[in-house]
């Protein structure tokens, strides 16, 4: 595999002492030198690092940049905009302003314009828990497992609008073409499982989320990094066998390939990318093998699919927790298998109007809600339960987030909530994390941050310090600038570390 | 020049206090000045900036007067960043008076509160005698400005360096400069690639298609000395030729045919530029025209070159959120800025958004410079301005003139017409106000009001009728005596009925109107004779209605209510200047209104010509329109307006020369011409290094669209000059740039591995064989057909779809599952779906059409080989290449399987390979082959 406009640093290094006449040269040398990561151990603690990969075995596993607290990721987001004050972000002033005006609301222009009144969420809340977290009662089997959850509820977001809030967080970038998390992630680090991919993107049972491929394409990082996706119905395009191909001439046709390969490369001898060519179909062989197995559910027992709530049937609402649920079950599977990166969807793009098929409750929020907590809650609860049960969240960290958050108030002459990147809230449990906590605060209304604020910057950092990963230093080099995942911005939040 | 690394890297702080050192070592004496008043004076002779100034600010100011930090707004590595100043006190220098310098008199503590450098030691009298003297004698910056950076100074033809005589074969300047550097390494080339493989090389690079079986044989037969040459001289004139080509620039620029974001709609009409850059490489337009073009080409006919302006996503969520709407805006502007420094310049001007770029000499203030330059450039479809065919330009000429005339003529017949009437005209032009009529008091019975013709083609309407005797009573008043009558009156309003004509109440409310369209008449009948001398009438004294009026009428006056004579009329009225400008036509003799008619007909039916020849299809472009003012905006935020900047270019490499408020069109004009300018360092040595690029698999420069301080270095810095050099003084030509390299023994050497190389330079970086390497996902595509024979060579038009769009605000698609020969056009065509990847090819590296790809990542992954060998389509392929085997080779597998390879490969099978491939068909029959040679590396690598 071939990284782009990578320089070659040797010529880099001749080139310049070509041209070292003059003093300023010299620091045009330690820069190289810097970048490179050539100069002696201990000189700079920020010189970018770009792993080196093996073109033969893109996904092979690679080294962390210090000791890491989790090894693999499970990133759950809502998709639509899913609202704090509804379901983690508890504001007994809300509620006893129900109804009036928020101070300084008449002026404000969200997303879709102008505000009505502060409206109290229509679930009650109660304390989970030990430690009495207060959740809201549409998301009641999550809310149960506040003790292993950490809440960030000053999170900030660029953005008020779907497609760039959803890059923003998947990407770390507004625009369209930057690497996701997960493709940063399995570049940073590779995958302890071979025969599955690095790193799979399980959308939502009802389609895609609203900026697709975005959410899991790997920008300008090598294909190799890519999130592949499929889900617990939609298997993984291209993986089995065609039906109108037997298993002989299936068989024999690769044994063919294999030798006419083989027979070529004798020709070009310690030709990288022809081996990797090689080994690419190796791979592909192993998958075939492993994906069936990791995505059959049949060897479930009854208890589990009860538990993940993927029994449930007798309407569409159901139908469609079913199969949330179903690719809850598959994530757990995948993280079960070492797969480094997984990102598990809930909500989908827009279909059927506004709020119906994700979190976007401008209008309607109560009916809307009602539908995607029932979908939500028990599924993902379930996952994380298991994980725990299984011990996989000792080495799993489980990252639960969204687009950005909602308005306290209703939207002027409408029951529901519009954008607010002012304020929302994300979760994290498992490997690393401190928990029960709560970090950072939303105002009296849950409207903008002010205690702590944070930013997607800053929840990214954290995410990659968990993996062992410095977010100032994992860089790759495309059109002139070392491209980073949290750009030029981003503090790890070290006190929500364990 | 760069002074010093990004200041997030510590190394800074440690060779800081060392350069220190070494400024000040070599200074033998400190003094503290002891009051502010003293200026040293300058140092009697020449000032060498390199020798004596460069260090001082090196030492003692960059650090706060750097790229990275610019303490006060002010920077110190070039001398136009001196000659700007910083925020506070004007220009740093005056070439000529040092002593007038802010720069001297701030390190000589003579200005308050601004001794520099603030803290640390000062300057010592001996170096501000340099600086001194330095600035009176012109402060003089050698190399220009910043010119340090190799991409910077001027492109200056190198000598070509003599190749050695006893080589085999004759070699190109190319060669000359490339086996200079292999001298040096201790390599050589390898010997050249036999026929076979170089004409499938060729064509894999060249055209992204592998070459028929015939293609193959001829040339590899062909015993003419010239043949590569005349075979390069063929591919280069294949139109297939701008279809790889158009692909390459089409990654440049960011090209998809959907707007990505939330929506992701499909953008219909975005790929005319598609097929005009297509058409531009075919025809081998210079370059320097196609950058124009880019950028202008609205000001220079080719109105096409500016969809590049506007080829990245877009955003069409829009909001009441000014915060929103302010930043998308900065975003979009950033694109286009972003676009035109990577693909034209090598500069990644986009760091300079926020703060001065790091690396590069470029300010914010140039971005915003830049950014006023395309500030007026929107998104959206528009109606393409067309260039036309000379037959379509004869026709426009003539329709123009014929138009021309006939307008002629009818004004002719109009100021004939006017001249008629005035002669007799002296009253003025009925009003819908007061008209009086004054004529020789007579006697009358009645008193009737005739109306041939009104201002409207509706009804007539008189709102009141007044009939002046010669005391100045109004006789018509409605009374004892007075009888009204008319011809007809419309029905159904109250407020118009005949009695209203002389109720003595004007005004709309109280009026009179005809139930004729045009025409009517009213008759006032006393039952005493009056003498009458002076009738006012009027359609609406009120002034809230202008239509109806009478324009042509008669009043007449009777003694006996029998014979009538008239009292006045319209006749010695002017006319009423009508919003018509036609109108005069009714009043024309028979003839000339068939006449004058016949000429309107010209005169539209040419306007309708002139508009179908000269406005084209709707198109997505850039649209234009006179910007506002563009601030420099704080750590880029759009809330944080500072001081207003002019369009310019880098002014590190000079100035548009425009004016703070130029018309944007000139804007964008001038910065073409600039970028094009023969003399432009970079914009040569970009092209002829993405030219090389493409050709070898990596560029001279590795970093293709990156020539800055951070990008590679050219490996072979004087072939880059001499191509680009040469490139220029041949009228910019890429084709005869191209030629130039397939020519070269370089380009036709062989492949294959040797120990030496791979130990000395295993990337091939210095040639000593031709790079092997993996197709993109257009050319393995492309070649599964071309090798199936399924291939539709159909050129243009809207781009066919690998998916099913389901068209709603927001669109998505589905993988197709079945294929026909819509699907078989070559992928160039591909309507490119931003985020969604064709399920089969775009996990082999393709651009998402998101940002600026000048070079591909290269993987091979599991999943590229998973779709290669189960994918619905390349099955398909398969069995299409079976059926063609079976046709073309008969039912004999051995036949079959020569033929397969020669299709395949381009050449016939050894015995190893003979032998399993036709054990392959007999075990699992042909398509079971054809799906496994389309898996090869073979056929997927170029060799």
């Amino acid at each position: 595999m071939e990284l782009p406009e990578r320089p070659h640093p040797l010529l880099n290094r001749r080139a310049f002492l070509g041209h070292s006449a003059t003093a300023l040269s010299g620091m045009a040398l330690s820069q190289l030198l810097n970048r490179d990561g050539l100069l002696a151990a201990g000189v700079s603690s920020k010189s970018p690092i770009r792993p080196s990969i093996d073109p033969a075995n893109p996904n092979a596993v690679r080294a962390t940049h210090f000791r890491p607290k989790a090894q693999q990721v499970l990133m759950i987001f809502c998709a639509g905009a899913c609202s704090q004050v509804d379901t983690f972000d508890y504001k007994p002033e809300l509620i006893r302003r129900h109804g009036q005006p928020m101070p300084g609301g008449e002026k404000l222009v969200t997303f879709q314009g102008a505000q009505g009144a502060l409206n109290r969420s229509p679930w009650e809340f109660r304390p989970r828990g030990q430690s009495g977290k207060m959740i809201s009662d549409l998301v009641p089997r999550v809310g149960a497992l506040a003790d292993d959850l950490c809440f960030v509820h000053s999170l900030t977001g660029k953005t008020n609008t779907h497609g760039p809030g959803e890059n923003f967080m998947n990407t770390g970038f507004t625009l369209d073409g930057f690497p996701s998390l997960g493709a940063w992630t399995t570049y940073a680090l590779g995958s302890a499982n071979e025969n599955l991919p690095a790193y799979v993107a399980i959308p939502d049972p009802r389609g895609a989320p609203q900026t697709s491929g975005n959410c899991w394409n790997p920008g300008f990082l090598p294909a190799a990094f890519q999130g592949t996706d499929f889900n617990a119905t939609k298997p993984l395009r291209n993986l089995a066998r065609p039906s109108r191909i037997d298993l002989g001439t299936d068989r024999a046709t690769r044994e063919f390939i294999a030798k006419i390969n083989r027979h070529q490369l004798e020709g070009y001898p310690g030709d990288t990318e022809l081996a990797a060519r090689i080994s690419s179909y190796e791979l592909a062989a192993r998958m075939q093998l492993s994906v069936p197995e990791v995505c059959d559910l049949s060897t479930e027992p009854e208890h589990v699919l009860r538990l993940y709530g993927a029994d449930a049937k007798g309407d569409r609402t159901q139908d469609i927790k079913a199969g949330y649920a179903r690719n809850c079950i598959l994530a757990r599977r995948l993280i079960e298998q070492g797969v480094r990166f997984v990102q598990l969807f809930n909500g989908a793009y827009q279909v059927g109007g506004e709020g119906t098929s994700n979190w976007d409750g401008h209008k309607v929020l109560k009916d809307q809600y009602t539908v995607h907590g029932e979908i939500f809650d028990q599924p993902t609860a379930a996952l994380i339960i298991d994980l725990k049960q299984r011990g996989l969240l000792e080495n799993t960290v489980v990252v639960w987030c969204t687009e950005f958050g909602r308005m306290p108030t209703f939207q002027a002459g409408a029951s529901g909530r519009d954008h607010n990147p002012s304020g929302f809230t994300g979760w994290l449990a498992g490997a690393g994390v401190r928990a029960p906590f709560s970090y950072g605060a939303t105002d009296e209304f849950g409207y903008r941050a002010v205690e702590k604020v944070t930013t997607v910057y800053d929840f990214h950092a954290t995410i990659l310090q968990l993996m062992g990963l410095d977010h100032e230093r994992l860089t790759f080099y495309h059109n002139g600038i070392e491209r980073r995942l949290t750009d030029v911005h981003g503090e790890v939040l070290s006190e929500i570390l364990a | 020049m760069k002074p010093t690394p990004s200041n997030d890297w510590p190394i800074r702080k440690l060779m800081g206090p060392l350069l220190r050192s070494i400024g000040l070592g070599a200074l033998v004496t400190r003094v503290i000045l002891s009051h502010a008043a003293d200026l040293p004076s300058a140092v009697d002779r020449p000032v060498d900036f390199e020798r004596d100034i460069r260090p001082i600010f090196q030492a003692r100011c960059l650090e706060c007067h750097g790229a990275d930090k610019q303490r006060g707004g002010l920077r110190l590595e070039s001398r136009s960043f001196l000659l700007k100043g910083g925020e506070n006190h004007g220009p740093a220098v005056v070439p000529g008076k040092g002593a007038d310098s802010v720069l001297l008199r701030a390190v000589a503590g003579q200005i308050p509160d601004l001794q520099m450098p603030p803290k640390g030691e000062r300057l010592t009298p001996s170096e501000m005698a340099l600086v001194r003297a330095w600035i009176d004698q012109g402060a003089v910056w050698p190399g220009g400005q910043v010119h340090q950076h190799w991409a910077l100074r001027p492109v200056i033809q190198p000598a070509v360096p003599r190749t050695p005589v006893d080589l085999p074969e004759p070699s190109t300047p190319v060669d000359a400069f490339l086996l200079s550097s292999l001298g040096e390494a201790r390599l050589a080339m390898n010997p050249r690639a036999e026929r076979r493989v170089l004409i499938r090389r060729m064509y894999q690079v060249v055209l992204g298609l592998q070459p028929s079986d015939s293609e193959v044989e001829a040339f590899v037969r062909d015993p003419r000395p010239r043949a590569v040459e005349l075979m390069v001289d063929r591919i280069l004139s294949n139109p297939r030729y701008g279809e790889r080509w158009g692909r390459h620039w089409l990654d440049v620029v960011r090209y998809a045919d959907s707007n990505g974001f939330e929506t992701n709609r499909e953008r219909k009409t975005a790929y005319p530029y598609r097929d005009y850059v297509i058409r531009c490489f075919n025809e081998d337009v210079p370059y320097d025209r196609f950058v124009r073009e880019q950028i202008a080409g609205d000001a220079l006919g080719v109105d096409l070159g500016t969809g590049f302006l506007v080829a990245g996503a877009f955003d069409l969520v829009k909001s009441p959120d000014i915060n929103l709407t302010l930043m998308q805006r900065q975003d979009e502007l950033a694109d286009i800025i972003n676009t035109t420094g990577t693909a034209f310049l090598g500069l990644t001007l986009g760091c300079a958004r926020c703060h001065d770029h790091k690396f590069d000499p470029v300010s914010q203030k140039d971005y915003y410079a830049l950014q006023a330059v395309f500030a007026g450039v929107g998104f959206g479809d528009r109606t393409l301005q067309v260039s036309l065919a000379p037959k379509q330009e004869m026709e426009l000429v003539r329709v123009r003139n014929e138009v021309a005339s006939a307008r002629k003529e009818i004004d002719a017949l109009r100021a004939r017409q006017e001249r008629a009437v005035s002669t007799k005209s002296t009253r003025p032009p009925v009003s819908a106000g007061l008209n009086v009529e004054e004529f020789p008091a007579q006697e009358v019975m009645g008193v009737r009001f005739q109306i041939h013709a009104s201002s409207s083609s509706s009804e007539p309407g008189i709102d009141e009728l007044e009939i002046f005797d010669t005391r100045g009573i109004n006789v018509a008043l409605a009374g004892p005596g007075v009888r009204v009558s008319a011809s007809g009156t419309l029905p159904g309003y109250a407020i118009h009925k005949l009695e209203h004509l002389n109720d003595g109440h004007p005004g709309n409310q109280h009026s009179w109107i005809s139930d004729t369209p045009g025409r009517g008449w009213v008759k006032i009948e006393f039952s005493t004779p009056h003498k009458i001398q002076r009738i006012v009438w009027s359609r609406d004294r009120g002034g809230q209605f202008k239509d109806r009026i009478a324009t042509d009428y008669v009043i007449e006056g009777s003694w006996d209510r029998d014979v009538w004579k008239p009292l006045a009329s319209s006749a010695d009225r002017k006319p009423l200047v009508s919003e018509d400008p036609n109108a005069f036509i009714t009043q024309l003799s028979p003839e000339d209104q068939i006449r004058a008619r016949g000429l309107l007909e010209v005169v539209q039916g040419g306007q309708d010509r002139i508009q179908q020849l000269t406005s084209g299809p709707s198109v997505w472009l850039g649209t234009f329109s006179q910007p506002t003012n563009v601030h420099r905006l704080y750590r880029g935020e759009p809330l944080q307006p500072r001081e207003v900047v002019g369009p310019d270019a880098v002014a590190v490499l000079g100035s548009l020369g425009l004016k703070a408020d130029a018309p944007e069109r000139e804007r964008r004009l001038r910065l073409a011409e600039w970028l094009t300018r023969p003399d432009n360092p970079l914009v040569t040595r970009v092209l002829v290094n993405r030219v090389w690029h493409y050709l070898f698999g990596t560029g001279l420069v590795d970093t293709p669209s990156d020539f800055g301080a951070n990008g590679g270095r050219p490996t072979h810095p004087e072939l880059l000059d001499w191509l680009a050099d040469d490139f220029v003084r041949n009228g910019w030509s890429i084709k005869r740039l191209q030629r130039q390299i397939l020519l070269s023994r370089a380009f036709q050497q062989s492949s294959s591995p040797r120990d030496d190389g791979l130990r000395a330079d295993a990337g091939a970086r210095l040639l000593w064989r031709f790079p092997p390497r993996r197709l993109e996902a257009e050319a393995i595509r492309d070649s599964i057909l071309a090798a199936s024979g399924a291939l539709d060579l159909r050129m243009g038009g809207p781009g066919f779809h690998l998916q099913i769009v389901e068209e709603d605000n927001v669109y998505r698609y589905f993988p197709k599952e079945s294929f026909g020969q819509p699907e078989f056009r070559r992928m160039v065509y591909l309507a490119r779906i931003r985020q969604e990847q064709d399920s089969v090819f775009g996990s082999f590296d393709c651009p998402s059409g998101n940002q600026v790809i000048s070079r591909r990542t290269r993987s091979n992954t599991p999943l590229q080989a998973l779709n290669l060998f189960n994918s619905t389509f390349v099955l398909q392929q398969a069995d299409l290449l079976a059926e063609r085997l079976r046709i073309e080779a008969g039912p004999e597998p051995v036949r079959q399987v020569d033929l397969a390879f020669r299709h395949a490969f381009g050449r016939v099978p050894d015995r190893l390979e003979q032998e399993a491939s036709v054990a392959l068909v007999n075990q699992s029959g042909l398509p079971a082959l054809c799906r496994a040679l389309f898996n090869t590396s073979e056929f997927l690598f170029v060799f």
